[in-house]
């Protein structure tokens, strides 16, 4: 898969709407992309989607490739006279970006056919301002989604409950990095979706389950992750989530450097030899990799999937990420070709083959 | 309203999506005032520009009334110009540090896309910040400061970003034109302040030029700089042509949201072109005032009288200009004005195009 044709699969599935909870909403979408790669597609119970290639042999290996399909959003908790929203937060969202931002309203007509609204997030006028209010941020609470329906046409395609999620559009910055919402976590699944389908179904080293996990942005604690590597009992898993990418106002020892290569988490909950025969297979093969550590929690799915039925054998891999759970996410196409070869090494070579 | 012609709607419209997509900010206006230039000169109509920037086109009267001798004049008014940006310093790691032109709430400022104008061309970016991740609980509930935001191009550091921009190069929201809400009656765009009120002046000459209409005055439309900052363009403007009279095209913030007090709204988007009385630089011309209100309701086209004392525009320096000048301000109606996102009603800009031709038209001006 070339650079151009990868980065359009990372911004159509990445445009996608699959705020934590409505992963079902484009699943179709998401077959449509992603089927022809994959022996088998389905959704689990906790609105997971599950895509196998098989090698082709008896008794093979099952490796697991976790990346969440879920993305931050919101949801709309009142209708409000002159075409408004009232809106709650669906994970960690920053309300300092909201204002004057674009956002899509996945509302539905009476026959539940979809219906998007487009919105725009309103902002304080400035004379109604009050002097020393002019730092204080406005919760969520008080936020205004203005759709231009009259509140009677609004009701028919919108109710409390509809989500809400960040207007998809991507803009190409300079070196290849570019801006949108919700790379987190579907770059990854792109990325990972394009390693399986450039690897030769003979080449690897076990049936290839590529889980797309809902409810790692919100939800309560990873739960389709972990309910799907419980089901799943994969012999080895590799989680591929988003890193914190290095900022002027982030500590160099608590991020990464967009640009610089995948990220790979050393953890006492991800296995080291795995971890470390990766690192070392990247490294021979060239492709740009930056080591970082975490204690007790990585802050993805590795964290639920490690422990998961007997327990399972786990890599966190990542995509280094700048201005994370914002609809200007920035990522490098770079990272993204590195995070590919990583992952096309891990369910094809003989070396890690032999450690699990 | 009964002379508004159903087949101008779209191309008024196409206008206005041509106006709001030109980079222009304060100070930076060339390329606004070069299209509008090509759009008159499209039209037949010549137009010329002074020394500070501004473009004019001067439409002598003729025909009954008029007066050779000592014409009435009327100057009517846009401002090219929108807020924007300008490269503060180029951060070692390649981050653009920026100011902003005119006057823009740091609220609406993070997660914004931005376009910048470097000497090799437009250079895109996102305004970004500390991740919601890296916050204290109390960063979480404040406004980001400006000197806490940065411009992420992509850049690799500082002498990779100076390959493209360098201090002083401006900047603007990058934002698309989109029409919404039901019937697409609304619509989102940047710049719509005051590129609305350049395209109904270019529709106005256009209108007037077709009809081969003569006007018992010397009209001048000014199409200005630097409103944002300094409202200065439009004051060079008056004192050069020293109007008797002057009509403003702005826009103008309302806040006709749902938990706002009704006495706190300002104005309404769809109810017309909104008629200033006072606000906080001028006090406008009680006749005009009277008479554009009239029209209004003469001839069925919406408008608005601005019921809260805010804001300002070019009046501000017209109407003490020189010998001085009675001066008319009809503004759009704006919500979420020096944004990435002004959302107008494309009814209002139609009721507007159709008020200024009645004034210009009916309204009989008195030296």
């Amino acid at each position: 898969m070339e650079n151009t044709e990868l980065k359009k699969l990372i911004t159509e599935l990445s445009g996608l709407m699959s705020i934590s909870g409505f992963t079902s909403v484009d699943g179709d979408r998401l077959k449509s992309l992603l089927g022809d790669i994959f022996d088998e597609c389905e959704s689990t119970p906790a609105g997971n989607y599950r895509f196998v290639k098989r090698c082709g042999r008896e008794n093979a290996r099952k490796i697991l490739i976790d990346t969440h399909f879920d993305e931050i959003g919101m949801m709309v908790t009142g209708i409000r006279d002159g075409g408004f929203l009232n809106v709650i937060n669906i994970g960690g969202l920053d309300t300092a970006i909201l204002q004057a931002g674009e956002v899509t309203v996945y509302g539905k007509d009476e026959n539940g056919v979809r219906h998007d609204i487009y919105g725009v997030v309103a902002s304080t006028p400035p004379h109604l301002r009050k002097p020393g209010d002019a730092m204080k941020l406005r919760d969520i609470s008080e936020i205004l989604i203005d759709t231009g329906y009259p509140v009677n046409e609004l009701g028919k395609f919108v109710s409390v409950g509809t989500p809400v999620g960040f207007r998809p559009v991507y803009s190409e910055l300079k070196n290849g990095f570019i801006a949108g919402k919700a790379f987190d976590d579907k770059a990854c699944a792109a990325c990972a979706a394009a390693a399986i389908a450039e690897t030769a179904r003979e080449d690897l080293i076990g049936d290839v389950i590529l889980q797309l996990s809902n409810f790692e942005e919100a939800g309560g604690g990873m739960t389709g992750a972990l309910t799907g590597a419980f089901a799943e009992e994969p012999d080895c898993a590799l989680v591929a989530d988003v890193n914190l990418g290095r900022t002027p106002d982030t500590k160099k020892s608590e991020t990464v450097v967009v640009g610089g290569g995948t990220a790979v988490t050393l953890s006492p909950i991800t296995d080291r030899r795995l971890s470390s025969a990766l690192i070392a297979e990247a490294r021979d093969a060239g492709i740009k990799v930056q080591v970082c550590v975490a204690a007790g929690s990585t802050g993805t799915n590795t964290n639920v999937i490690n422990l998961a039925g007997k327990g399972i054998p786990t890599v966190d891999v990542g995509l280094p990420l700048k201005s994370m759970h914002t609809s200007t996410e920035v990522i490098s196409m770079n990272d993204a070709e590195s995070l590919k070869n990583v992952i096309k090494l891990f369910i094809s070579s003989g070396k890690i083959a032999a450690e699990i | 309203m009964e002379n508004i012609n159903e087949n101008s709607r779209p191309s008024g419209i196409e206008l206005l999506r041509t106006l709001c997509g030109i980079f222009g900010p304060c100070g930076n206006e060339e390329r606004v005032r070069d299209k509008i230039a090509d759009i008159l000169k499209d039209s037949g109509i010549a137009s010329e520009k002074d020394r500070i920037g501004n473009l004019f086109v001067k439409i002598p009267g003729g025909g009954e009334g008029y007066d050779p001798e000592n014409p009435v004049k009327i100057m009517i008014s846009a401002h090219m110009d929108e807020v924007g940006f300008m490269v503060r310093d180029i951060d070692a790691d390649g981050y653009i540090r920026f100011i902003c032109v005119g006057g823009i709430d740091p609220c609406v400022l993070c997660g914004k896309r931005v376009v910048f104008m470097g000497a090799e061309g437009e250079v895109k970016g996102v305004i970004a910040s500390k991740a919601i991740h890296h916050k204290t609980a109390e960063e979480r509930t404040t406004a980001v400061k400006i000197e806490n935001m940065y411009v992420d191009i992509g850049a690799e550091d500082y002498e990779d970003a100076s390959r493209w921009l360098a201090v002083g190069d401006y900047g603007r929201f990058d934002s698309e034109f989109v029409r919404f809400g039901i019937n697409d009656a609304f619509i989102k765009a940047p710049a719509i302040d005051d590129r609305l009120g350049c395209a109904v002046i270019i529709e106005t000459l256009k209108r007037l030029a077709s009809e081969g209409k003569k006007l018992p005055f010397d009209l001048i439309a000014g199409f200005t700089v630097r409103e944002e900052i300094g409202k200065s363009g439009a004051g060079m403007a008056a004192r050069r042509f020293l109007p008797d009279y002057s009509v403003v095209l702005e826009s103008t913030a309302v806040a006709d949201l749902p938990d706002v007090k009704p006495n706190s709204r300002v104005a309404a988007a769809g109810g017309g072109g909104v008629i200033s009385l006072l606000d906080r630089s001028t006090i406008y011309d009680a006749d005009l005032v009277s008479a554009a209100l009239e029209l209004g309701e003469k001839k069925g086209i919406p408008v608005q009288i601005k019921k809260y004392l805010s804001g300002g525009n070019d009046a501000g320096s017209i109407h003490k200009s020189a010998y001085g000048t009675a001066c008319l301000a009809i503004s759009a109606p704006s919500r979420y004005i020096h944004s990435a996102a002004n959302v107008i009603c494309a009814e209002d800009y139609f009721s507007i195009r159709e008020l200024v031709y009645a004034i210009l038209t009916e309204h009989s001006f008195k030296k």
